[in-house]
């Protein structure tokens, strides 16, 4: 039971380092977008929002993103699920339990390069492709980089989050006892399908919500890897907030930050929306 | 009440900093060059550039970091960063009523230059308080002018590239040599070119706009809009017709020339460019290219540039910044700079107020293997337009080409 001193100092420290930094970017950020500070601002004015609210560019990225992120969310944990499942005891017992925390310690990037190496036209794959005799030019392998779909932002997303999954989903299997539930589901006459979809599957899936919620908007916003492997278009989100804050316009700055003012909104609303339906949502020991 | 005593401290000793940095600038106009030596020994200066070439780094790291060190005692230290991110810092510095800034010199040119000089984020001028700078030729108009600007005292000339295109001799007997040869290789050989959607392909972008319009002056000067959307427009129908035979059928552009650079190397493409004539010499000396790369010129020409030493408004270490580019323009350091075995770059000295022995030295410089001789390519060298060119072909790009 932590000291009522102890507390305030936690509460300051999580004030310090994370509310008033961020606060303060998000009101650096709307100031600058209404052209109330910035270096080439001169009057304050709504053009900014106006253009990004009511333009193209914004909507299709936040659409593009949120597509990334749920297919790649959702091959990643139908793997990890069934690995996670079928492979308990390897994962409790076996190499395979220490060779999951591997992939961990790529950084984003270097996996990005992987997946370029792997992926693009002149990469392993397609070399393999060409010197098996599939494919008659290096250029006929099919585009997974930079392509519109974003087959390679999906498989390096995948890559990086699908080992997460497994080490959660084995550590709820021990936390949760599925392994009881299972053989007492098993002697009242359930079948193995009904296990999996009535008493496995939800009791993961349950406790992992927030964590599989988190991980959808962070890969929403995620930005070295859409920066490597995407294309002008569509854009994921961060990349085109950045491209309008760093390319060689600077006049195009407020909408930048304009982009990312909507955004994070955007976030928070879904975030209360949820918060509003469960009011334990965000709660780690509500089930 | 002790917090509140804290935090009084706390500012006390914030203001105290601010005071003592306000104190070590010194106002560099009124110094002699004696005295602005004097002044720059001991002191660290930071300088942000561009790290993404080896050659470069190891000339700088190895070459000009230790000259400095040793002649004049100063630690000349390199933080990477370029265009809009060394914009942005600087604007973030001023914002915030810093009396200093982390960053003392700036590699910097064209709409960097003119960004900054919009923020009022240089110092200057400065440029003739340097005795090294009676050598440079800044009669030369690709030297003296920067995107159509003045350079005003606000930015020292450091070096002078000319665009070149490179392709695999190997692969490409006759390099195409105009737009209807460039349009016409494209389309016997599908999927082989392209250009990147940054700094590179705009200057590509642009000496394809000069060629339009005709001849090399109709669009020097300020920005002109009603040239721009008459000669802008036949680009674009001209990018169009070519983008159904670009690389991955023009749906999409490498993100940089390094990334260019790699779908060369690879095979994938036939064609990358540089804005450096000279680095196909050194590419290929790397290993990233493969012995049988050439660069050279189209006869509709390319953009000839030069990049400058910049010094922060806020800099703290002026004077000593004012000695480094000093150091950097000399003599020494633009001959080890342009050997194609260091980094090719070529040299922005006039080569008429060098003594003979000084003059003999550059034209021994081991000549360049695959890069285009520099005389042969400087009848077809291009100027740079006004900065507001390059903003709006970058935007209209994306609208008229990557959107469509």
């Amino acid at each position: 039971m932590p000291t009522p001193k102890l507390k305030n100092v936690s509460r300051f420290l999580f004030v310090a380092i994370v509310t008033v930094p961020v606060v303060s970017g998000m009101v650096y950020a709307a100031l600058y977008s209404l052209g109330i500070i910035g270096i080439l601002n001169t009057e304050i004015s709504s053009k900014a929002w106006q253009t990004v609210f009511f333009g193209k560019p914004f909507w299709s990225a936040i659409g593009f993103s949120l597509y990334i992120s749920v297919v790649s969310m959702a091959i990643s944990l139908a793997v990890a699920l069934l690995i996670s499942i079928k492979w308990q005891k390897n994962l409790r017992d076996g190499l395979l339990g220490t060779a999951i925390y591997f992939p961990l310690c790529f950084p984003g990037t270097v996996m990005a390069f992987f997946s370029f190496q792997m992926l693009s036209k002149s990469g392993f794959v397609s070399r393999l492709g060409f010197n098996m005799g599939w494919i008659e030019d290096l250029r006929v392998f099919p585009s997974w980089i930079h392509d519109a779909y974003g087959i390679g932002i999906i498989f390096t997303s995948v890559l990086l989050i699908t080992p997460f999954f497994i080490i959660l989903f084995s550590n709820l299997f021990k936390t949760e006892n599925i392994a009881s539930f299972q053989h007492l589901a098993k002697t009242f006459g359930a079948s193995n399908r009904q296990i999996l979809w009535k008493v496995t599957l939800p009791i993961l899936l349950k406790r992992a919500s927030v964590t599989i919620y988190l991980f959808t908007i962070f890969i929403m916003g995620s930005y070295e890897v859409p920066l490597l492997l995407g294309r002008q278009d569509p854009q994921m989100i961060s990349v085109a907030i950045i491209q309008k804050i760093q390319r060689f316009n600077l006049n195009d700055i407020p909408q930048g930050y304009a982009m990312s003012i909507l955004y994070v909104l955007l976030i928070l609303s879904v975030v209360i929306l949820l918060f509003f339906r469960n009011k334990n949502f965000f709660k780690t020991s509500a089930v | 009440m002790k917090k509140i005593v804290s935090l009084f401290i706390l500012c006390l000793a914030m203001l105290a900093c601010g005071e003592k940095e306000k104190k070590e600038v010194r106002d560099t106009s009124k110094l002699s060059w004696e005295e602005i030596e004097q002044e720059a020994h001991g002191k660290t200066v930071t300088m942000i550039m561009w790290t993404g070439d080896s050659k470069i780094n190891s000339y700088m790291k190895n070459y000009i970091v230790p000259k400095v060190k040793k002649e004049l005692d100063i630690n000349l230290e390199i933080t990477n960063g370029q265009g809009s991110a060394i914009v942005q810092l600087l604007m973030t510095e001023m914002q915030a009523n810093k009396e200093k800034s982390d960053v003392d010199m700036l590699w910097i040119n064209g709409e960097t230059f003119y960004q900054l000089r919009q923020i009022d984020g240089l110092f200057g001028p400065w440029t003739s308080t340097v005795p090294n700078s009676k050598y440079i030729d800044f009669e030369n108009p690709f030297i003296g002018t920067d995107f159509q600007q003045p350079i005003a005292g606000y930015e020292m000339p450091w070096g002078n590239v000319q665009m070149a295109l490179i392709y695999d001799s190997a692969k490409v007997e006759n390099p195409p040599k105009t737009r209807a040869e460039l349009l016409e290789f494209v389309k016997s050989k599908p999927g082989t070119f392209t250009f990147d959607n940054s700094f590179t392909g705009l200057t590509f972008l642009k000496a394809l706009l000069i060629d339009i319009a005709g001849n090399k002056e109709e669009l020097m000067g300020d920005f002109n809009e009603e040239k721009y959307e008459k000669y802008s427009a036949q680009l674009w129908d001209y990018i169009r017709e070519l983008k159904p035979y670009l690389w991955r059928k023009g749906e999409v552009f490498p993100e940089s020339v390094a990334q260019m650079h790699q779908l060369f190397a690879s095979g994938e493409l036939l064609f990358t460019m540089s804005n450096n004539d000279a680095e196909v010499d050194s590419k290929t000396a790397e290993g990233l290219f493969p012995p049988t790369a050439k660069a050279y010129v189209p006869d509709f020409g390319t953009i000839q540039n030069s990049h400058y030493l910049g010094i922060t408004k806020l800099s703290g270490v002026k004077a000593a910044a004012m000695v480094v580019a000093n150091t950097m323009v000399s003599f020494e350091a633009q001959l080890e700079k342009m050997k194609p075995s260091v980094w090719g770059d070529g040299t922005v000295l006039n080569m008429e107020k060098l003594s003979e022995n000084e003059r003999n030295q550059f034209e021994n410089i081991p000549s360049r293997k695959q890069a285009p001789n520099r005389n042969e390519i400087q009848d077809k060298a291009l100027m740079e337009l006004a900065p507001e060119y390059m903003i709006r072909l970058s935007e209209d790009f994306r609208k008229e080409i990557i959107l469509k």
